[in-house]
């Protein structure tokens, strides 16, 4: 299990990046620093897939883009019932799907009680 | 020094489930229509590239160019498979042209296609899938009709998009698609029926998604200063462009602005010295009708914001000003993955010759083909001029 979701702090620009890249995006610098990407983050897109991929409990799943308060920007399952673009979301630890039978964890987003 | 290239054949196989053909088959019946159509049955060539995405997957078959190569005796020319995701054929005709236009080659094949039916729809569905970014998007359940849905909403929020808008490019491919004898989808459709077809990634429904298709396409290069001596209509290659995007799509500076499109047709433009409104028709990659959208507004031949305002006054219509898709796109014609970009070649190759019968589009000179890749992170422009 992961406490924080993080991201990548270019140690030469101070570029904030997720997924990880091997050189900076911004400057091609090669090492990083990890950092929290935060506890909130809003969504800006999202959608409900019907044709569901194999090994996906979640039926409609509802996928999204969100983004957080340093701008940076992921994707994941969205727990929220009603989703809404602009609306406030928190990371959470979850198991995501199972992939040739093997039980796969990561971070959803779910909203702010 | 670079040598001026055209296409001189070209050749093409009916798209959709082609039962009792494989992937070899519809390879092979491509190409050889493709020599035919060049007058080059009695030449040797010197290369061939096959775009091909999934035959390993699909068709448990390998090294398929080795493969083609002894079918239809073109040895000993090299030949190898271009992969690109659903930008293959695109790379393959790239290839092709720099063959060609470096001096290596004088006689080059290329071909591209896809077996898709006759396997498990979510096989397929997660075989496309993979292609996204596998820790930050497709391990979250990100398939291509998500990934589209997604942009969708996105542009819908920003722009007076609407989805009235996608179930008109619909409507309009099936149109053409009807006209076109290849195409895998020969049935008219309303804007009625798009919008209540199945919701397939809310706001995506079956009509703004391209089917799954088996199919091949294949065009003949030689240098233009050769090309009379095959054909009286060489189409002549007068530019390209190819450019990437980051993997994961949310990490895009702007995510509704297709980068790697943009940069791609500006590439293209430039080696072409030309301007996006010197082009009378264009065949784009619309496996979601969204993109078809999206990319004309970032090739430049719309305002961003502004293109779905083109399919409302019917400027993409067959007799508009700018006729988009007259083949009837991916949507209608079909997207065997691999055969895709050659297929968008062939269509501009008969529009510039005027032999696309029915769906000819009025006194074509210039075209444009883009191919798109991944979701959007790996595009290729080819700008084509008729050759007389």
């Amino acid at each position: 299990m992961q406490e924080k979701m993080m991201g990548f702090m270019c140690k030469k620009c101070g570029k904030v990046m997720y997924p990880k890249h091997e050189r900076c995006l911004g400057c091609k610098n090669t090492e990083f620093d990890e950092v929290s990407l935060g506890d909130e983050c809003h969504l800006i897109t999202f959608t409900k897939l019907y044709a569901l991929p194999r090994g996906i409990e979640m039926s409609p799943l509802t996928l999204g883009i969100v983004e957080f308060n340093n701008k940076v920007r992921a994707m994941g399952q969205i727990m929220a019932d009603d989703p809404e673009p602009g609306m406030d979301l928190h990371p959470v630890w979850a198991k995501l799907r199972t992939i040739d039978e093997k039980e796969v964890y990561g971070f959803k987003f779910d909203s702010i009680v | 020094m670079m040598r001026d290239v055209a296409i001189i054949g070209c050749g093409i196989t009916k798209f959709g489930h082609l039962d009792g053909k494989d992937l070899m088959d519809i390879l092979v019946e491509a190409s050889l229509n493709a020599i035919d159509d060049a007058g080059a049955s009695e030449f040797d060539f010197d290369s061939v590239y096959v775009g091909n995405m999934l035959a390993g997957e699909l068709s448990h078959q390998t090294a398929i160019a080795s493969a083609l190569v002894d079918r239809i005796n073109l040895i000993p020319a090299s030949a190898e498979r271009i992969e690109n995701g659903p930008a293959s054929g695109g790379s393959a005709v790239k290839n092709g042209f720099f063959a060609v236009a470096s001096g290596a080659s004088d006689l080059v094949l290329v071909a591209g296609g896809e077996k898709m039916t006759g396997v498990n729809t979510g096989t397929i569905s997660d075989l496309m899938a993979t292609l996204n970014h596998p820790t930050a998007e497709y391990v979250h359940g990100a398939t291509m009709p998500a990934m589209a849905a997604l942009f969708t909403r996105l542009y819908m929020e920003r722009y007076s998009l609407t989805e009235r808008h996608l179930a008109m490019v619909a409507v309009k491919n099936h149109a053409n698609g009807l006209k076109n004898p290849c195409a895998q989808l020969h049935k008219l459709c309303t804007v009625e029926d798009a919008l209540s077809s199945a919701m397939v990634s809310d706001p995506l429904r079956l009509y703004y998604c391209c089917p799954i298709s088996d199919g091949a396409a294949a065009v003949v290069l030689c240098p233009a200063k050769k090309a009379k001596e095959f054909t009286p209509k060489p189409v002549k290659i007068l530019g390209f462009g190819h450019a990437t995007d980051t993997h994961a799509f949310q990490e895009r500076e702007d995510p509704i602005v297709l980068k790697s499109v943009k940069i791609a047709a500006q590439q293209a433009f430039k080696m072409a010295n030309i301007k996006p409104e010197d082009i009378d028709v264009a065949e784009l990659h619309d496996a979601f009708e969204i993109l078809e959208i999206a990319e004309s507004e970032d090739i430049g031949f719309f305002k961003k914001g502004e293109g779905q305002l083109a399919v409302e006054k019917g400027v993409t219509a067959i007799d508009g000003e700018l006729p988009i898709n007259p083949s009837g796109g991916l949507k209608a014609r079909g997207h065997p993955v691999g055969a895709t970009g050659v297929a968008q070649i062939v269509e501009l190759v008969l529009q510039l010759r005027g032999e696309a019968g029915e769906r000819q589009v009025r006194d074509a000179q210039r075209a444009l083909a883009c191919n798109f890749g991944g979701f959007g992170n790996n595009t290729l422009v080819h700008i084509l001029e008729r050759g007389n």
